[in-house]
């Protein structure tokens, strides 16, 4: 439940499952518009993405025990770190969801309920958290779990050997990390054991972020009994323990791992919602070329991350159940308007910047035409988004926003008042001095039709007179797209990508002037204190910081160094053999796996 | 009857010629004939058909005609996932992969040829050297290099893919070239031009070269085919043209989608099929030239 932007965002954008919501009353209208221009097609090829369901019910007799078949999507093998504290992989954690060693619970909202194995409870007036373990809670080789178990993941995250990706500036808000982490301290002093079941920690501020696992928090167990004795430098990440047989406190239990593979996972008896009713899962890799026809074929049960663009090899496909929900992402487009100081690790935003316009960037987003994209290349199940906040934090989300639309007009309107007119005739506009101009875009390569996508907007750009090139000439590689963006490249004037925004909606991360994910390097006074007010004391009052995120979204939406692009929906195609599963993120199958049943022998065919 | 037994007579009094070989060889070889004919035709309608074809019109993206068919609304051979015309998408395609096969070779084949002279010609320490800048070379795995260099360089086009690819095609011609021209560099008539002061750059281009001119022929053709190829099968992974430029290769790598492979057959079949014409056709006309430049072999 951490948030982990840059690598959610990996796997998002490189499977193109980002989600898509089309709850809201002003999108819906919008694809509405969409069908009137072009009655005929628009009805076979778009999914109405409110018609498909999150959890499906199949009949038949239960078959006792049995294999799950689950496919991995990913056309590149699994790292196999299986440790919540290392692992920076999306796949491993997808596989980590069957043995989660998750400490809490939470309802559709993504704030902790007392149901988990662990219960929460917030002192805000002193600014600590007491977390109690419920019952008597066993890891998967019997030994039970205690307040020590909690505690070792802060160990281990704060050690001044670790490496990985989580100590940021989350894990610094609690009392004492850093000292720990400088090697000033033996122990990280906010942290107390009060006895063999319950901890405290102190931590610098307390923000309702922290009722999503945020503010430094951490979700997951630490089975220190096997972790104890391995040092955390280079060891821990190379030992047994996280690669080979990791003890777990989820459903079900690591039995044989094939590296980059498969993975073989039989049921945990000591789990603490009861034994699992299937008796095995086999997670398996596979290529996303090839998964609609291994779906179609009944190789397996369930599918993650599968394709969007692969949606039309689902369609009447009467084996398969297709499940659809909200993806916790949004795509966008960025305007490098400054730089980022390493050094003094803030983002510097500079005033003469060729995107520094803001005219020309409104215009830049009305003159795309998102929803044709969303509609045709993604058979709706993508969206024009209007904000910054996927609507699924409905509390958080601003439905009344308009965003950017498509309306030429408009965005001619804006350039001819920002001074970039055609001066010689032919076409393209030039800048204020008169001078050739060309805005540089940086996009992602992935299929074809990402490239058909890129074109189209390319088109849309040269219509109302911007002349827009690809930076390096084509698509980028994923990995090295976010290198050149993240070192702020010169060749880059815009860029197109997508953030996974995790479970805790809290921008500070992306947009802050100290955050390196700030790509777009905008920084402004008013800016930092709407994001101080979000994850401020205040903010305690859901009022106020709904209320900030509103205001915050709408200065976004009005600067517009960072227009967002689409919501997405993600899709999940389940075998009919699946007795029952659900992927509501209030009530997810997947945190509840003791409950999975199967109907037949092997997956429908 | 008279005729024909001039002919006979003719024969008899001075071997055939080059092409008087090569012609007998396409007579005798009715495949490597209409190969030739058909290749040449080919390419010239998809040349001349390019140059009357708006390629900023074809290239338009037109939502609403999102995988038509073909024969709907004037797309003779339908419309890809973009509503772009495939039949002037895959002239278009065509005519790119052809002329830069078509320059790929060109620059390798002078390259190569001029080279392999000089290194037959003057052998010893030239010869030593270079051959082993050829090794050097030949050791490298083109392809993946190929692919690094397109991926880092900055400004990228078709006149850069063009040098990139030659810069790994030029050695095979130089080898080949350098053995003959080696054996070539120690007959008579070289030794006959020195001792008359003829220059050395004299005696390589205009003593030895005619002399291999066959061979380079057969070398050319294939070359030509393989460069096709190498177009083609770079633009298919992804690391040929710029997206904005077709090629058959992009056309073909349409079919890596499983859908588009099953259901959508008019975006991808027709520009295999014409990638398989034009090889077979290429290389019938090439096996011809071999036989006609190897005496063993010769049908005719």
């Amino acid at each position: 439940m951490k948030k982990n932007w840059l690598l959610l965002s990996v796997v998002l954008a490189v499977m193109f499952v980002l989600a898509a919501c089309n709850n809201d009353g002003k999108n819906a209208e919008k694809t509405d518009d969409g069908k009137k221009d072009n009655p005929g097609q628009a009805e076979e090829t778009k999914v109405d993405t409110t018609t498909l369901p999150m959890e499906v019910t199949n009949e038949g007799d239960v078959i006792k025990g049995g294999t799950l078949r689950v496919a991995l999507v990913t056309d590149t093998p699994f790292k196999g770190i299986f440790s919540w504290e290392l692992y920076e992989d999306a796949y491993d954690s997808e596989i980590m969801k069957y043995t989660t060693n998750s400490l809490f619970e939470t309802d559709g909202d993504f704030l902790v309920t007392d149901e988990g194995i662990a219960k929460l409870e917030v002192d805000k007036d002193n600014k600590k958290a007491k977390i109690t373990i419920q019952g008597d809670v066993k890891w998967s080789d019997g030994k039970p779990l205690t307040a020590d178990d909690l505690i070792y993941p802060y160990e281990i995250i704060g050690h001044p050997d670790y490496e990985g990706v989580r100590y940021d500036d989350d894990f610094q808000n609690i009392v004492g990390a850093q000292e720990y982490h400088d090697g000033k301290a033996k122990t990280i002093s906010g942290i107390k054991k009060i006895d063999e079941k319950s901890i405290e920690i102190t931590f610098k501020k307390v923000s309702p972020a922290i009722y999503a696992v945020g503010d430094g928090l951490w979700g997951y167990a630490a089975p220190k009994h096997q972790l104890e004795s391995i040092p955390v430098k280079d060891a821990l990440i190379a030992s047994d323990a996280v690669r080979k047989n990791p003890v777990t406190l989820g459903a079900f239990k690591f039995d044989k791992i094939k590296n980059g593979e498969s993975v073989q996972l039989v049921a945990n008896e000591y789990y603490y919602k009861g034994k699992p009713k299937v008796d095995k899962v086999v997670i398996e890799v596979v290529p996303s070329s090839s998964i609609g026809e291994a779906m179609k074929t009944g190789k397996y049960d369930i599918a993650t991350s599968f394709p969007t663009n692969q949606y039309d090899s689902l369609k009447g496909l009467s084996n398969i159940a297709i499940l659809g929900r909200p993806e916790l992402a949004y795509s966008y487009l960025g305007f490098k308007v400054g730089k980022y100081d390493k050094a003094n690790r803030k983002n510097i935003f500079n005033e003469k910047s060729k995107m520094n316009d803001v005219n020309l960037r409104q215009a830049i987003g009305y003159a795309m035409d998102i929803e044709s994209v969303g509609e045709k290349f993604y058979q709706g199940l993508r969206v024009r988004a209007n904000s910054l906040i996927p609507p699924v934090f409905a509390s958080y989300y601003d439905g009344t926003l308009e965003g950017y639309h498509y309306d030429p007009e408009k965005a001619k309107e804006l350039l001819d008042k920002a001074g970039y007119k055609d001066a010689d005739g032919d076409g393209i506009r030039e800048d204020k001095d008169g001078k050739k101009f060309s805005i540089r875009l940086a996009a992602m390569a992935g299929s074809d039709t990402d490239e058909a996508i890129v074109e189209y907007y390319r088109q849309n750009w040269k219509d109302v007179g911007l002349n827009v090139e690809l930076t390096t000439g084509r698509l980028i590689e994923f990995n090295s797209f976010y290198d050149k963006v993240k070192a702020d490249d010169p060749e880059i004037d815009m860029f197109m990508a997508a953030w996974g925004t995790g479970t805790n909606p809290s921008p500070i991360g992306l947009y802050s002037e100290g955050a390196e994910f700030n790509f777009s390097r905008y920084v402004s006074a008013d800016l930092s204190t709407m994001l101080e007010n979000i994850d401020s004391e205040k903010a305690m009052d859901p009022k106020y910081r709904s209320e900030a995120f509103r205001t915050w979204q709408e200065y976004m939406s009005e600067q517009a160094t960072t227009i967002p692009t689409m919501f997405r929906t993600e899709i999940i195609p389940v075998n009919k053999r699946v007795k029952n599963f659900d992927v509501d993120y209030a009530k997810e199958t997947l945190s509840n796996l003791q409950t999975i049943e199967l109907t037949a022998d092997a997956p429908i065919k | 009857m008279e005729q024909h037994n001039n002919e006979i007579v003719k024969l008899d009094n001075s071997p055939p010629t080059g092409i008087q070989v090569v012609l007998r060889e396409f007579k005798k070889d009715k495949v490597a004939m209409f190969s030739f004919f058909g290749i040449t035709l080919l390419i010239v309608v998809i040349l001349v058909a390019a140059m009357f074809l708006n390629q900023e019109e074809i290239l338009k993206i037109k939502l609403l005609e999102r995988f038509t068919e073909p024969g709907v609304n004037g797309y003779r051979l339908g419309a890809d996932e973009a509503g772009r015309d495939m039949l002037g998408q895959l002239v278009i395609g065509a005519k790119n992969s052809i002329l830069i096969a078509f320059a790929i070779t060109i620059i390798t084949s002078v390259a190569g040829i001029a080279l392999g002279i000089i290194m037959g010609y003057y052998g010893g320490f030239i010869d030593n050297l270079f051959m082993r800048i050829i090794d050097f070379f030949i050791t490298l795995p083109s392809l993946m290099i190929i692919i690094v260099f397109v991926t880092i360089i900055p400004k990228y086009g078709v006149l850069e893919l063009i040098l990139i690819i030659s810069l790994f095609q030029w050695m095979s011609t130089a080898r080949l070239v350098r053995s003959k021209a080696l054996s070539e560099g120690k007959r008579d008539y070289v030794n006959a031009s020195k001792t008359m002061g003829t220059s050395d750059l004299a005696i390589m281009f205009k003593g030895i070269l005619p002399n291999l001119s066959s061979i380079l022929i057969v070398e050319v053709t294939l070359n030509f085919a393989g460069n096709v190829g190498i177009e083609t099968g770079l633009s298919f992974l992804g690391f040929g043209l710029p997206p904005s430029t077709p090629s058959l290769g992009t056309l073909v790598n349409y079919a890596t989608n499983p859908l588009v492979l099953s259901t959508k057959w008019w975006v991808w079949l027709p520009a295999s099929i014409l990638i398989l014409i034009l090889m077979l056709g290429i290389n019938y006309v090439g096996q011809a030239l071999r036989r006609a430049a190897d005496a063993k072999q010769r049908m005719g």
